[in-house]
């Protein structure tokens, strides 16, 4: 789990820092973001069904489960929600949306990682 | 809105405030709108009695993300100056109360120590917010 988590954080340090690339060039957000977007999404999605499995096997998160599930489910939102906003922008700010959005869910991620206690 | 010739007084007067760096700025807002309203709708649901006032707040942070969030996006201008406005004023009054009166702030708020829990981007955040609705004022006929 730990692992993992560092993989997925490691993706959106990645997207964030293509975007920042992006942010110092002046330049939009290109579709092939979108796409290292949708990688990530797939990646949150995995983790929040091997969590649903861990859970269902009686390993869910140690406290706070309510805490816990609502961090998992809201950071699938983030993303979407972000790569629709941006896109429809085609300045440089389309690229700091997308900074925001790939910090927002590497942050999401540490949180998750402290509330299944390190499971 | 105003005509395009009526808003060359000032770079950016009378854009809709939701292009340009507004974009970004919205962009921040929705994660504190999400993050506020996340943290209100949990504390409430599990425990609301231990801190009414501190969940209250709570509650009206996350409403007040809301609606900044949704009238910047939309050029709403009025309301997205009484929320971000709602918004200085709590974090300053909350803020000052969390660190004046702990006990009566059990738990955090988005607001708690002046943000410092979030980086102080809640702080930071409304002056943004009132700086860029100025600077996207439409211009008056004659000012």
């Amino acid at each position: 789990m730990t692992a993992a988590t560092l993989l997925v954080v490691l993706a959106c340090l990645a997207l964030a820092g293509w975007a920042a690339l992006f942010v110092a060039r002046d330049r939009a957000v290109v579709l092939r973001q979108l796409v290292g977007g949708g990688v990530v999404e797939g990646l949150l999605v995995l983790q929040a069904l091997v969590l649903a499995v861990l859970a269902v096997r009686g390993d869910g998160p140690v406290a706070a489960p309510w805490e816990a599930w609502g961090y998992v489910l809201t950071q699938l939102l983030v993303l979407p929600v972000a790569a629709a906003w941006a896109f429809a922008e085609r300045t440089r700010w389309s690229s700091v949306v997308l900074l925001v959005a790939a910090l927002t869910v590497a942050f999401l991620q540490y949180r998750v990682l402290v509330l299944w206690g390190g499971a | 809105m105003t005509g395009a010739s009526a808003a060359r007084s000032a770079p950016g007067a009378g854009r809709p405030t939701g292009t340009g760096p507004g974009r970004a700025l919205v962009a921040v807002y929705g994660v504190f709108a999400l993050a506020a309203t996340a943290r209100a709708a949990f504390q409430i649901a599990t425990e609301l009695d231990r801190a009414p006032l501190a969940y209250a707040l709570s509650a009206l942070a996350a409403v007040v993300y809301v609606v900044a969030t949704v009238a910047l996006a939309t050029d709403r201008r009025r309301a997205a100056l009484v929320a971000v406005g709602v918004e200085l004023v709590g974090v300053l009054v909350v803020g000052a109360l969390s660190l004046a009166a702990p006990q009566d702030f059990p738990d955090e708020t988005v607001w708690s120590g002046f943000g410092a829990g979030y980086g102080y981007v809640p702080l930071v955040l409304p002056v943004l917010g009132l700086l860029w609705l100025r600077r996207t004022r439409p211009a008056r006929p004659g000012a």
